[in-house]
């Protein structure tokens, strides 16, 4: 009787540590891409990302996102759309530096996954759940993830003109485990 | 008539190909941006060449039309063509990987005056008063 209780106690600790077990921590390696698209000519890329990734496909309750991109790295490819994109009337990029997104629930959706997090952008911050797919190749593996996010929602620019409402983000973050 | 000037906007052509590969070379060294990848040396060279040959034909087809008053004509269009021609570059949408992308008008722009800068300088050797 005592054999069977311990080794139920050891089962359910064991249980118990592998639920709460931290995700695996994954190092944004460089090389990462986060691209957008306004329609038309416009688009660029935002050269700088920054953050924290704890991952695991088995463990997602324990996983979590925390990444934060230089809003002044933005690069439309020309002068002044940088300009004009880092001025107060969109990103403000002296009032708002970063854009930031943290993570409160990943969930299976799929062969892909489902992230629902904070999004600050322009001193704006809204929940949003914004798909992604993870390719694991072991010892490194690759983040990517392509959805829109509505500019208006987060006070960028005005509404109309030569930039859609509905900005096009494709976001590829390469990363290596710690 | 036109022979000469051919040759004067052949020769002009070189001339501000020249000075603006000069250009480029100091300008990339000072700033620390390379844009050679998008101007690049040959292209340099044939756009000037191209554009003085295009001045020749239109100070060919002003001397046809207007006779004495060619010369003062001419050079003010020649100027308001450069001028106006630095308009395409601030709208240049470059690639994507290329850095500090607002370095690049400062590049080009000065190079938009070369040509009218070396037809002006080389003209009194090919085009006589008296023509």
């Amino acid at each position: 009787m005592k054999k069977v209780f311990f080794s139920m106690a050891a089962l359910l600790s064991l249980a118990t540590v592998l639920a709460f077990a931290p995700a695996s921590n994954w190092q944004i390696a460089d090389k990462y891409t986060v691209r957008f698209a306004g329609g038309g000519e416009v688009g660029g890329i935002f050269k700088t990302l920054k953050g924290t990734i704890a991952f695991d496909e088995q463990n997602l309750a324990a996983s979590n996102f925390a990444i934060s991109i230089s809003v002044a790295s933005i690069n439309t490819g020309n002068a002044l759309m940088n300009t004009h994109a880092k001025s107060d009337e969109w990103f403000d990029a002296a009032k708002y530096p970063e854009i930031k997104f943290t993570s409160k629930k990943i969930v299976k959706a799929g062969n892909a996954f489902q992230v629902t997090g904070d999004m600050e952008i322009h001193g704006v911050k809204k929940e949003l759940t914004l798909p992604f797919s993870f390719q694991n190749k072991g010892a490194t593996g690759t983040f990517s993830g392509t959805f829109t996010i509505n500019r208006s929602d987060f006070h960028i620019g005005k509404p109309g003109g030569d930039v859609e409402g509905n900005i096009k983000l494709d976001v590829m973050i390469p990363v290596i485990k710690k | 008539m036109l022979k000469r000037l051919l040759l004067l906007g052949v020769v002009s052509g070189i001339l501000a190909g020249i000075v603006a590969l000069i250009y480029q070379k100091v300008y990339s060294s000072s700033v620390g941006a390379d844009f050679s990848n998008i101007a690049k040396p040959i292209g340099i060279v044939i756009s000037n060449i191209v554009g003085c040959l295009i001045a020749a034909l239109g100070y060919w087809i002003l001397n046809k039309l207007l006779k004495a008053k060619t010369e003062i004509v001419f050079n003010f269009i020649f100027m308001i063509l450069s001028f106006a021609s630095m308009l395409p570059v601030f709208a240049a949408k470059l690639p994507l990987d290329v850095n500090a992308p607002e370095l690049f008008p400062g590049l080009v722009i000065p190079m938009h005056f070369f040509p009218a800068l070396a037809w002006f300088t080389l003209e009194p050797l090919f085009i006589k008063n008296s023509d």
